[in-house]
């Protein structure tokens, strides 16, 4: 048995001030139960980070959704990861028929410019804001293997390359090696054009049982763990090792390997987080992912393209709307509806989200999905 | 919402202090399995044993590091900070001086507490040109 997802949709990305929730809801939401067709749901998963207590209830009247259960989840960056793969159990569990799934963000509504780290955990405290994380993740990764600034450069320009395919996107324009690394230092060694840019969007899902319709994306496996304790005993950079367990778990669920899947949608925060992505989900070995990128083996047109949609330097980074975002990347692909960037004969997608702000332990939560096949 | 003033949220980072000369470093251990805590704790996070106040080395290894260079609320850009892990545990996030940050793999010491209470660890012992990241 599996469950489904019958349809999907988003919002446009960006820095929409004014815009609102319920506004940016009724975008996706909409799109999703058209795509669907549906009409109605018997439980919503919502999630958002930043929003208001009520900000799912508060969108959701505005497209008629009420009466049902209104379930939010927050899980830092994989929030929306998490409601769909909490909704696909329970529709295997037999609980429901169809969620929809939501995720909202209106990062602009509550930060001026980026995220500001939060101040009751002990290392936002002292300043190190995600940047500052990820930059920790690019130092640690160069002590261990080595890290060349242009395979960093290299994942900037070919996902803000392929986010010139995607209109949704937030910035979809394509940029030089030399332009990524001579853009202005945020956090050695991560240039500002290496790091993805706050949002404000929404996205959704329908997930149901089997209805017989080929259209319908089957969700092979899902998986989702938060992080072990990542201190002075560990050797790895943040949320290496949190990706790979909870990778193989989706491998083992799904019967295939990293091998088996026709593109990749991953959590490119940051530039350093695509390559950490790819050696944790077994595309490269230890070390691997800069040549992996380097080589053109996960560009568009390349055996296994890794982030088609522009991933989130391109897109923007909602943070409770991002994980359905990557997930309806994935359907589109495996429908052989992404448009100008389909990746040739899709069947099988997989999705890995990061969700990270807790010092002392190796991640808050990290999702892998596996979509089609 | 009122106009009140809310208190200042507990201070989460690792204790230190400092008489001007000599910084010391306190936190917890677990008796049981010596896991060392810088997190206010009644029980061991790794096996619930009970814990004892102690004080941890001051010196250790640089893990990992970086410098910010964009504005972070209480802190003025650029600083560097880095991961040390301290000999027989914990690992401390650090403040460095300047904007270089120091290379993983080198010494370190936590020399003083920043006027904006975090720890400022120092290269341990004379600087070569190596031990300066590029
Ligand atoms: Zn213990």
């Amino acid at each position: 048995m599996s469950a489904y997802v019958y349809g999907v949709g988003t919002s446009h990305f960006g820095r929409q001030p004014g815009v609102g929730g319920p506004a940016l809801a009724q975008q996706a939401v909409l799109e999703a139960l058209r795509d669907a067709e549906v009409d109605s749901v018997d439980a919503v998963y919502a999630g958002t980070v930043f929003g208001a207590p009520g900000t799912a209830q508060r969108a959701l009247q505005s497209v008629g959704i009420t009466g049902v259960p209104v379930l939010t989840f927050e899980n830092a960056c994989a929030t929306s990861s998490t409601g769909f793969h909490e909704a696909r159990h329970a529709v295997l569990s037999g609980r429901y028929e169809r969620v929809l799934v939501l995720g909202i963000e209106t990062m602009t509504a509550h930060f001026n410019g980026p995220i500001t780290p939060e101040e009751t955990d002990a290392e936002g405290r002292a300043g190190l804001a995600l940047p500052g994380v990820y930059a920790m993740v690019a130092s640690r990764y160069d002590h261990l293997h080595g890290l060349r600034p242009e395979a960093l450069a290299a994942v900037a320009v070919k996902n803000r390359r392929h986010g010139s395919l995607n209109d949704r996107a937030q910035h979809g324009v394509e940029v030089t090696a030399e332009e990524v690394l001579a853009s202005r230092m945020v956090a050695d060694p991560l240039t500002l054009l290496q790091c993805c840019d706050i949002s404000d969007a929404a996205t959704a899902a329908v997930v149901g049982v089997d209805r017989g319709r080929t259209r319908d994306v089957r969700i092979a496996a899902s998986a989702l763990r938060s992080g072990g304790l990542w201190d002075h005993r560990s050797d790895q950079p943040w949320g290496y090792e949190l990706m790979g367990q909870v990778a193989a778990d989706a491998w083992a669920e799904a019967g295939i390997g990293p091998e088996d899947v026709d593109l990749f949608e991953v959590h490119d925060a940051f530039t350093i987080g695509e390559i950490t992505a790819t050696e944790a989900l077994g595309l490269a070995e230890p070390g691997g992912g800069q040549d992996l990128v380097l080589s053109g083996h996960t560009t568009l047109g390349g055996r296994q393209p890794v982030n088609p949609s522009g991933g989130l330097l391109s897109r923007g980074h909602p943070l409770g709307a991002t994980g359905l975002a990557q997930v309806a990347e994935g359907v589109w692909h495996v429908r052989g509806e992404a448009g100008a960037r389909q990746v040739e004969g899709a069947r099988v997608a997989a999705v890995e989200t990061m969700g990270g702000g807790t010092a002392g332990i190796d991640g808050n939560g990290c999702v892998v999905v596996v979509l089609g096949g | 919402m009122s106009p009140t003033v809310q208190p200042p949220p507990a201070d989460p980072r690792t204790r230190a202090t400092s008489d001007g000369t000599a910084v010391t470093i306190t936190g917890w251990r677990c008796t049981a399995c010596h896991y060392p805590m810088t997190q206010q704790v009644t029980a061991c996070m790794e096996c619930r044993g009970e814990v004892e106040e102690t004080t941890f080395a001051t010196e250790g290894e640089v893990w990992a590091s970086t410098c910010l260079r964009v504005r972070v609320p209480g802190h003025q850009p650029p600083f560097a900070v880095a991961y040390v892990v301290l000999d027989g545990g914990p690992r401390v996030l650090v403040h460095t001086g300047g904007d270089q940050p120091l290379a993983p793999g080198t010494r370190a010491r936590v020399v003083a507490v920043s006027e904006t209470g975090d720890l400022v660890a120092e290269p341990d012992g004379p600087v070569s040109a190596q031990e300066v990241a590029s």
